[in-house]
């Protein structure tokens, strides 16, 4: 079992860092083929009026003017040895932007985290246990929070908590309160898929032969629930948290723009808008690396805790 | 890839509307209060702190590089100064130059400075610095990344010099009628010989940044939040402002709120003082209620488009006449814009000095425009769109996405010209896909570029010196290489002005620019209680002797 186990997880760890390989030299490509690049971008903006020679020596400056697989090679290289280079658009260093800008996601997307899952419990405890039509209620829940544009639910909590209660100010979106209401506006479509797949598994559990022991002999449901059914149901849960962190990047561009916060989401915004390839280049290289290290430390745990995860046909695949 | 285009952003875009009514309705909710406030006492008043929502500073801080965006330009404003002031009629005045003299056929300057002006850290903004900031903006520094400001009078720059501490002397190759004139641009701001001599990176850095304006960085957060405090010894600000001693106000914040709604919500809501950028439809309410929306105008080239004459169709005169004078650009003020918006009468803004009156080369009357075509040789078919030689008599139309409202206005332009049998498509694009546009030289390429002197006009009209050839004609039209040579080399502004509304008639009547309307792109939505906020001539608000009303 160890030495097996020692074999999964290199080769698990192995195949991350592939992962987080191919998508740098992707991202890079995919930007390299965009229409106009970036310094048609920032400097032929018709405001500035530069002159064919000016835009000549910042290319010169800036080595874009070389091959793009030299400039791929190159980039790599820096990227390999810790070193992410300058902002084509603000010429400040990329590993200070993005420093400025990952405390507050952080803070922003682990607090939509904890209330999506507060509101997946909530709900999908809801669609069990509430008498029949409320229930039905309940269960369109994930539907309506899937199709309410983010954007709009964050206005109207701006609108009456700030503007009309006056409970925060937007400007000063990272007070407390502020973060707490742009955290609920995350949350609300990142629960979603949570509380789905939370019924479903709980539908599936309580029709279990333990469930139905149990509750012959008298158990409550509320102790049923909490004591037997959670720890399996939430299993599959657990195995979309990949998934989540996706949905947590995505939405935070919106809820940053609309609350007024810096972070990730919105110098990933910027970095696109301004082909910004520094810049978008370590954003995307961040995001891989959290994603593939999400889902390494969940796989290379999977065995640790059920041991019918068998580790040969992992490897195999 | 573009995030512009996923799912989740087309969505937006769709609920935009949305977003945009829950404004309107909290704006009228909240009305009443507000405004009966507008009448304070007119004694201006010291001390007070005001917060500034702005969209973002994305392109950073090198004056030089990039030169400056509307975001970027706003805080220069209040932590720098410029040697000379223009005023919204595009008239000059002293600041840091007390005055100078035009010599030799304006090919040599002298600027007498004020004295005892100094940078915030502490060095004199004498002679030596100018001739620093001078030569910074003609040359730039090619080894350290760092660019010439672009509007600078560079290719015929020889040298500036100090012949004493308080008097510097500027000399060109050519005559140079445009320099004094640039040097109220926002690009040529003065900043400290420090400042100057840093790498492109370390000037990126806003602390590094070392003005001599009436207020200086106090605390920053890059994007997010600009704290700026007045300097107390400040005594230097442009005669033309009204104000002597140091700012009123002791803080202004600007803060970054991207969204739009949130931004005009957040001033009518009272949290903030000063909204940049509303959506022009809500101007009137806000008016209503006693908010100041401040929409003043920046000098340059009008909105509208620049006709590429090498390629179908715009190739032929009379489509380029046709689409002149098939435009009602009355109903695009009226649809898009709103009464704070002008009707364009050249393709220079009206208030650039030269501007000429010129309408009637483009005036609106379809009759003539379907004659036009009629005469040209273009029949109309079954399907109402003319053709001639088999060809449909079409192109495609790409909104600026720098100024978000031409989308619409090119919506309503596809409309009209479709009256007269011209079949317009329209293709959206982001920033980058504008570029792309651009680079392709379609048949007309919707632009809007200010400028502070008429004489910069010669450098994008043909490619003669270099220029920017925005009509495809190279060198070809004889009697426009002829009058772009006369109003760049123009050495007294008399014969200037001459050459300024021969040109203006002559590129009118070719077709070779359309004019839509005068383009207002910086707006400013202000509280009833923030007195005396001041515009310069590109439309940058100054906060120099605003101050808050009890």
């Amino acid at each position: 079992m160890t030495s097996d186990y020692k074999r999964f997880a290199l080769t698990r760890a192995g195949q991350a860092v592939v992962v987080v390989l191919l998508a740098y030299v992707l991202t890079f490509l995919v930007i390299s083929v965009l229409p106009g690049d970036a310094i048609t971008n920032t400097l032929r903006d018709p405001q500035h009026g530069l002159s064919e020679e000016d835009i000549q020596r910042i290319v010169t400056f800036y080595g874009l003017d070389q091959p793009v697989i030299v400039q791929l090679l190159l980039s790599l290289g820096r990227f390999l040895t810790g070193e992410l280079g300058f902002s084509l658009q603000s010429n400040l260093p990329v590993a200070q932007i993005v420093g400025d800008a990952l405390p507050s996601t952080l803070t922003l997307a682990t607090s939509a985290l904890l209330i999506a899952i507060v509101f997946a419990v909530v709900i999908a405890y809801g669609a069990q246990y509430l008498p029949g039509k409320w229930a039905a209620a309940v269960r369109s829940i994930p539907s309506f929070f899937l199709s309410v544009p983010n954007f709009v639910i964050g206005l109207v909590l701006i609108e009456f908590f700030a503007f009309r209660l006056h409970s925060f100010t937007t400007t000063d979106p990272n007070s407390a309160v502020a973060t707490l209401f742009a955290a609920i506006t995350l949350a609300i479509p990142v629960s979603a898929p949570l509380a789905e797949v939370l019924i479903a598994s709980l539908d599936h559990e309580s029709r279990q032969e333990y469930a139905l022991v149990a509750r012959s002999r008298g158990l409550s449901e509320a102790k049923l629930f909490a004591k037997h059914l959670v720890k399996p149901s939430a299993l599959p849960s657990v195995a979309m948290v990949a998934l989540i962190v996706g949905e947590l990047l995505g939405g935070s561009v919106i809820t940053e723009t609309i609350f007024g916060r810096d972070g990730i989401g919105t110098v990933v915004q910027k970095a696109v808008t301004g082909e910004d390839q520094p810049v978008l280049q370590a954003v995307v290289s961040l995001s891989a690396v959290v994603f593939v290290a999400v889902n390494l430390v969940a796989d290379l745990a999977s065995p640790l805790l059920d041991p019918r995860v068998k580790l040969r046909e992992k490897v195999g695949a | 890839m573009n995030i512009l285009n996923t799912p989740e952003f087309r969505r937006r875009a769709f609920f935009a509307g949305l977003g945009a009514l829950s404004t309107a309705a909290l704006v009228s909710a909240c009305g009443g209060t507000t405004a009966s406030s507008t009448t304070g006492s007119g004694t201006p008043v010291d001390g007070g702190n005001i917060t500034f929502l702005i969209q973002g500073y994305d392109t950073g801080w090198v004056s030089s590089k990039t030169s400056i965006s509307s975001y970027e330009g706003n805080l220069w404003g209040q932590i720098t100064d410029k040697l000379v002031y223009v005023n919204e009629k595009g008239e000059l005045s002293p600041w840091i130059a007390e005055s100078w003299e035009e010599l030799n056929g304006a090919k040599d300057f002298v600027l007498h400075l004020k004295k005892g002006v100094t940078f915030s850290d502490g060095t004199p903004l004498d002679a030596a610095a100018v001739v620093a900031n001078l030569t910074a903006w003609a040359k730039g520094d090619s080894t350290r990344g760092v660019s010439k400001v672009g509007l600078f009078p560079s290719s015929n720059f020889v040298a500036a010099e100090a012949t004493d501490a308080q008097t510097v002397k500027v000399s060109f190759s050519s005559p140079a009628l445009g320099f004094i004139a640039t040097l109220a641009y926002h690009g040529c701001i003065l900043l400290s010989p420090k400042t100057l001599a840093l790498p492109v990176e370390a000037q990126a850095d806003l602390s590094q940044e070392i003005g001599s304006g009436p207020f200086v960085v106090k605390s920053w957060k890059q994007g997010d939040s600009y704290v700026l405090e007045k300097r107390k010894d400040y005594n230097w600000g442009p005669a033309a402002l009204g104000h002597t001693g140091p700012a009123r106000l002791d803080t202004i914040t600007y803060k970054v709120i991207k969204d739009t709604s949130v931004r005009t919500s957040t001033v009518v809501s009272g949290q903030a003082d000063v909204a940049f950028n509303v959506e022009p439809q809500e101007i009137e309410s806000l008016k209503g209620q006693g908010f100041t929306v401040g929409t003043p105008r920046y000098l340059g080239f009008v909105d509208g488009f620049q006709v590429n004459t090498q390629i179908f169709p715009t190739n032929d005169p009379a489509v380029r006449k046709a689409i002149q004078h098939g435009i009602d650009r009355e109903e695009i003020l009226k649809t898009v814009y709103t009464s704070d918006w002008s009707a364009a009468t050249t393709f220079i803004q009206g208030n650039v000095p030269e501007a000429g009156e010129f309408s009637d080369s483009f005036k609106f009357d379809a009759d003539k425009a379907n004659k036009i075509l009629d005469d040209a040789g273009w029949a109309k078919g079954a399907d109402e769109y003319r053709s001639k030689d088999g060809k449909t008599l079409e192109f495609t139309l790409t909104p600026n996405p720098y100024v978000p409202s031409t989308k619409a206005e090119d919506e309503l332009i596809a409309q009209q010209l479709k009256k007269v049998g011209i079949k317009v498509n329209l293709k959206v694009v982001d920033v980058a896909g504008y570029a792309a546009v651009q680079a392709s030289k379609p048949p007309l390429f919707q632009t809007s570029r200010s400028f502070v002197d008429v004489g910069t006009v010669a450098g994008v009209l043909t490619s003669q010196n270099k220029g920017e050839d925005w009509f495809g004609l190279g060198t070809s039209d004889q009697k426009l290489n002829d009058l772009s040579t006369a109003i760049a080399t123009a050495s007294d502004r008399t014969s200037r002005e001459k050459v300024a509304d021969e040109l203006q008639q002559y590129v009118l009547e070719q077709g070779y620019f359309i004019p839509l309307n005068q383009l207002v792109q910086r707006l400013y939505l202000i509280s009833p209680k923030i007195k005396d906020v001041q515009y310069n001539g590109l439309a940058y608000a100054n906060f120099y002797t605003a101050w808050i009303s009890q």
